[in-house]
């Protein structure tokens, strides 16, 4: 029973939903081997946390604050980039007992980096030629025969014969909850998303004026803090002299806590936080701005080993990816996820025609 | 009496560095080697570390397997919940037992015990496969989410251990060619296969109760489905073979 047909409706071949680092690599990946994928982002920004924003003009990566990985064929394309400066190995200099947001990228085996110009390079690189429309919140998903209706906010609807959804666990949890009794896997995959964890992260980026002193680290880890997770010493991945810039990431505890409070109180307190160990500037930026990451990461131990592909009962098929979908966490497993649905699409035949 | 000591392998170890067996390049050294008397019969353990995985892989070896040939050789999965606390999802406690009699009996043999808990889905995951099962929600999409599996590694680990302990050749207990097939590749001589046969008993009996057969899954007579942990389909003496691989 499908919704009654409008003008504006059209029929797309392949259309992904979510505009972050997997979303983005399934898009690549379907242009590299001839498909058009129509790509839909609810936000303005694409990139998902892979983020950089400008604060008096100076890139600051408020979302993860450095790539890292040890498939070579990822760091090949993180290293591929066009136009940035590449920043090999930060950070360097690490400071503080605390726990990195992924120990795993400090192992043996695993390499750093980060471009000096922000991180949301590497996800515009991979967007490179794709028809993305921005700031389109899809709302719901129905499986009709032989293909998968979208409607997205504001009524529009979408056909589409494969659908990727790229979006972040909850919200992926969210469009499959309602269609749950289609078919057993999309149960069986709601279910497994409702059974994993993620972290909430409040975020503050800070720029300083001439009174402020670079600290000598590119990233603190502080041990002994209950709010602060860790501070990225952004200033350090260019060698410009410009101002100093820091980024200021909380504990997933606390920012759950403080998570839908008064942006202005969360924001003191992490600054308050970090001067007690930098210094009192660090109470009085030139430029401030904050986010509230509501998903910021995947719990540690909710990774899975690779993304879920269905076969809808009609013909319809819908891949289900996203970082949670790969081993190991992170823009690399979110890249790798993407890949993967992507090659399992396309080299099994669906029921389509 | 042993004419070889299995603690003069922890020296020789001691600053082993080699290429690495398979696509994995896994190295593993001798690091412990200790007595360790069973109900199950006498035996000693050999502790092993590696370069891939912080699991702490070990050997358990029976008579004097060092420059043998033909020893009998069991490769078990670690599965917590079946080995340890005997649980009737699997039958892991039943093929490890029958595994260590089994060397126990032969004049020289050797259980390889990794430590790849739920077939390497990792613990968590396999009480997620569990929960999904408890749902009636046991899709093969879901399971391969949730499999962690890197069969290379395994056999390459396995393979490495049976060098290091000097082992010239195999009669793999095993249900599952595969097997035989996979630790070849890595360059282990397989000379025979010892069908992995358990006998009857009130535990393993829903194997010979029911055959009932639901997406490929045993199911006990408590209904739980059953994952095949230790990747060898298991033959219980006396009963129908069926749902083994084919030879």
């Amino acid at each position: 029973m499908d919704a009654p047909m409008t003008t504006a409706d059209t029929t797309h071949d392949v259309v992904v939903v979510g505009a972050g680092v997997a979303g983005l690599t399934a898009g690549r990946a379907f242009a590299d081997r001839g498909v058009r994928p129509l790509v839909l982002n609810r936000g303005r920004g694409i990139g998902g946390r892979c983020a950089t924003w400008r604060l008096n003009d100076i890139p600051l990566d408020y979302g993860v604050s450095f790539l890292h990985g040890s498939d070579p064929a990822f760091l090949d394309t993180v290293r591929s980039v066009p136009g940035v400066s590449l920043v090999p190995g930060w950070p360097h200099d690490i400071q503080g007992e605390g726990t990195p947001c992924q120990p795993r990228a400090f192992a043996r085996g695993s390499s750093r980096l980060a471009y000096a110009e922000g991180l949301n390079h590497f996800p515009k690189f991979l967007a490179c030629g794709l028809n993305i429309r921005r700031e389109v919140s899809v709302e719901s998903l129905m499986p009709g025969a032989g293909h998968l209706l979208l409607t997205l906010a504001g009524g529009e609807k979408i056909r589409a014969r494969q659908v990727v959804l790229a979006t972040s666990g909850t919200e992926t949890e969210r469009l499959l909850e309602p269609i749950e009794g289609v078919a057993a896997e999309v149960g069986a995959t709601h279910r497994l998303l409702t059974m994993l964890g993620n972290l909430p992260c409040l975020t503050v980026m800070a720029v300083y004026g001439s009174e402020a002193r670079s600290p000598a680290w590119d990233i603190l880890y502080p041990d002994d803090s209950k709010l602060l997770h860790l501070v990225a010493n952004d200033t350090r991945k260019r060698d410009d002299q410009g101002p100093v810039t820091l980024v200021l990431q909380a504990h997933a505890l606390w920012s759950r806590i403080h998570l839908d409070t008064e942006v202005e109180t969360w924001t003191r307190a992490l600054l308050a936080e970090a001067s007690m160990r930098l210094g009192d500037w660090v109470n009085r930026p030139t430029g401030v701005r904050s986010h509230r990451w509501r998903y910021a990461r995947a719990d540690a131990g909710s990774e899975l080993s690779q993304p879920v592909l269905i076969d809808l009962p009609g013909g319809a098929r819908l891949g289900v990816t996203g970082e949670v979908f790969a081993p190991g966490g992170g823009v690399e497993a979110a890249w790798a996820s993407g890949r993967k649905i992507v090659t399992r699409m396309l080299e099994t035949k669906g029921c389509v025609a | 009496m042993s004419m070889h000591k299995l603690e003069d392998l922890v020296a020789r170890d001691r600053d082993h560095e080699c290429e690495g067996v398979g696509a994995s390049r896994v190295c593993v050294r001798v690091v412990g080697v200790a007595d360790l008397p069973t109900r199950f019969g006498h035996f000693r353990i050999v502790a092993f570390w590696n370069n891939r995985d912080v699991k702490e892989h070990v050997a358990i070896v029976h008579g004097d397997v060092q420059g043998e040939a033909h020893v009998a050789t069991r490769m078990h999965s670690e599965c917590l919940t079946g080995d340890v606390l005997g649980s009737l999802r699997c039958d892991c406690r039943d093929q490890l037992i029958m595994g260590l009699k089994r060397i126990a009996s032969e004049p020289c043999g050797v259980v390889l015990y990794l430590r790849q808990e739920g077939r390497g889905i990792g613990l968590i995951n396999k009480i997620r496969a569990y929960s999904l099962q408890d749902q009636g929600l046991d899709t093969v999409e879901a399971n391969l989410a949730l499999g962690f599996r890197d069969d290379e590694r395994d056999y390459a680990i396995a393979a490495h251990m049976l060098k290091s302990l000097a082992i010239r050749s195999v009669r793999l207990m095993t249900n599952n060619p595969k097997k035989v097939g996979e630790l070849t590749k890595h360059g282990v001589e397989v000379s025979g296969r010892i069908p992995h046969v358990i006998p009857p008993n009130e535990h393993n009996r829903f194997y010979l109760e029911t055959k009932a057969n639901r997406s490929g899954h045993w199911i006990d007579f408590s209904g739980k489905p059953h994952l095949q942990e230790q990747g060898d389909a298991v033959m219980i003496e006396g009963a129908n073979q069926q749902g083994q691989s084919d030879e």
